[in-house]
């Protein structure tokens, strides 16, 4: 199927469509033979706030290549359709990806992920509706956001949230959007990543006025992998980083303890052993240089 | 912009229509939504065209949901009338002033500015919403939903930069006389909510209209009258250890 902008005259083949977000879906398109992917919008003016941040994030970052490449509407049907081209990113979603990777694959994507959001954050904005399916991760570990349509400037309330991910919903603060409100929904997105279950069973469970981070810590250290990343985990849902640059920093840091990815399903026993090893050859290190 | 939020499980039965009284408040340009609370199997109750009728007359919107729904869905009604109040607002200077019907017609750069001054107004737009929630006896199990509804609504509003507040009523009052009863005077802070319907005893009338027309009223006597944003209204964010809120204040 071919898509002509009306106003900008480029000419797009829609090739499948990749999902589907919150105000529209997306396709994988090409235009000249050059690969792209295409948001198809169902309200012109609710798109366009979605186009404006991702034109404002561009000013902010002439340096990489362009993300947003083009706006404009298309005749579908007798109807005007509002539409955005923007790079091609190819990627699996961050719950997905560590399902098939294994727990140690997390430890490098949440570096990036961090950084993505810390670039986010110096250029003034919050990114709102953190989640697995809004997170995609390529090969390679690189990590893209995809799904603007939560994108905030800072001090302002929060434009679209998923309610698990919300620290209002937890009981933990309100929905001005502040640095703070993305590590949040980054701890339960580990959560839900490498613990989905008991995550959905908690909030199937829980009475509202029981909600609490609480109840989220008590899922982190009775984790086998989460566990490592305790302390990271609470400094997070309390909002106690400096920055963001301080929360990758830190992941980095506890991450590195998730190891080189141990899979799902080995027992906790030998996991312990291993753990243990790695302690042992830790000391042995040390030792080793303090010679 | 003013807003009423009804929530029912059942129709009407006393006293004037309540599609009349709400036709009354759109006339002084408050927006009525209107929610229909349903348990499973219970859907029969609930006078469907009723609601429909409220919101129509009311200029809002109608859903019927289960409980488990309701938070979200005033969340989501309490914002797209928001938004549609705005966009209805500035579509109407377009066609004065451009000539065009909607702002989709605009051609991207201009609509990417219309766009941006339609969420600054969003986001500053002094807004009081008033819940009116039916308190018959079948709406008993219903109430602790409607309760974290409210306090959720009161935390979204209290995060916008605009000037907030909520007022909450429930009808019908212990006297026949009295169609509702004010529980919550307008406030913005969430923390001030507590238990919003101890103690409550629960009747058989549903006098839907007339409590409209109250709450209509009430509106009128306190127009200009919200308290003013109080400095600190923040829940803490380090629950734990008070001295870690402003660590963890960076916005």
């Amino acid at each position: 199927m071919l898509l002509k902008g009306k106003w900008n005259g480029n000419v797009y083949r829609l090739e499948r469509p990749l999902g589907a977000g919150s105000n529209g879906q997306v396709w994988l398109a090409s235009r000249g033979g050059a690969p792209c992917a295409l948001k198809l919008g169902l309200d012109a003016a609710d798109l366009q706030g979605e186009t404006n941040v991702l034109a404002s994030l561009e000013r902010g970052s002439r340096n990489r290549p362009k993300f947003l490449l083009d706006a404009d509407d298309a005749r579908l049907d007798g109807r005007d359709i509002p539409f955005y081209a923007m790079r091609y990113v190819p990627g699996m979603p961050i719950r997905k990806f560590v399902r098939r990777c294994g727990p140690g694959a997390a430890a490098a994507a949440g570096g990036h992920l961090l950084d993505r959001l810390a670039e986010l954050h110096e250029a003034g904005w919050v990114f709102g509706d953190l989640k697995c399916d809004n997170v995609l991760v390529a090969p390679g570990g690189q990590v893209t956001l995809v799904d603007y349509g939560g994108a905030t400037r800072i001090g302002r309330s929060v434009r679209q949230f998923t309610e698990i991910y919300d620290r209002g919903y937890w009981h933990a603060g309100n929905r001005t959007a502040d640095p703070a409100y993305d590590w949040f929904s980054a701890a339960v997105l580990w959560i839900h990543a490498l613990d989905g279950e008991r995550l959905m069973r908690l909030t199937r469970t829980l009475p509202p006025k029981n909600r609490h981070p609480r109840e989220l810590m008590r899922l982190v250290r009775t984790h086998p992998h989460l566990r490592h990343l305790e302390m990271w985990m609470r400094m997070a849902l309390e909002g106690r980083f400096g920055s963001t640059r301080e929360a990758s920093r830190r992941w980095r840091e506890c991450a590195a303890r998730l190891g080189g990815g141990m899979p799902d399903g080995i027992p906790g026993w030998m996991a312990g052993m291993a753990a243990a090893t790695l302690a042992l050859a830790a000391v042995a290190a040390v030792l080793w240089f303090a010679r | 912009m003013n807003q009423i939020l009804l929530i029912t499980d059942g129709q009407s039965n006393v006293g004037e229509s309540p599609v009349t009284a709400a036709s009354r408040a759109l006339a002084q340009d408050i927006v009525v939504n209107v929610i229909g609370v349903v348990d499973e199997g219970e859907a029969g109750r609930i006078g469907a065209e009723e609601i429909e009728g409220i919101a129509r007359a009311g200029g809002g919107m109608s859903r019927i949901v289960q409980p488990h729904m309701l938070t979200q869905t005033v969340q989501m009604m309490t914002q797209q009338t928001v938004v549609g109040t705005i966009r209805m607002t500035v579509n109407k200077e377009l066609r004065q002033l451009l000539g065009v019907e909607s702002v989709a017609e605009l051609p991207p750069p201009k609509r990417a500015e219309v766009v941006r001054m339609m969420e600054e107004l969003s986001e500053t737009t002094r807004l009081r919403v008033a819940l009116l929630i039916d308190a018959s006896a079948s709406m008993r199990p219903k109430l602790a939903a409607v309760e974290e509804a409210i306090r959720d609504l009161a935390l979204s509003l209290q995060s916008r930069q605009g000037e907030s507040a909520v007022a909450v009523f429930h009808f019908p009052g212990e006297d026949p006389h009295v169609p509702c009863v004010l529980d919550l005077p307008w406030t913005d802070r969430v923390d001030g909510l507590g238990k919003l319907f101890r103690g409550i005893r629960m009747q058989g009338t549903t006098p839907t209209g007339p409590a409209l027309l109250r709450v209509v009223e009430y509106f009128r006597e306190t127009c200009g009258n919200i308290k003013e944003k109080t400095e600190h209204s923040l829940p803490p964010r380090g629950w734990e250890d008070p001295d870690v809120m402003e660590s963890g204040d960076v916005g």
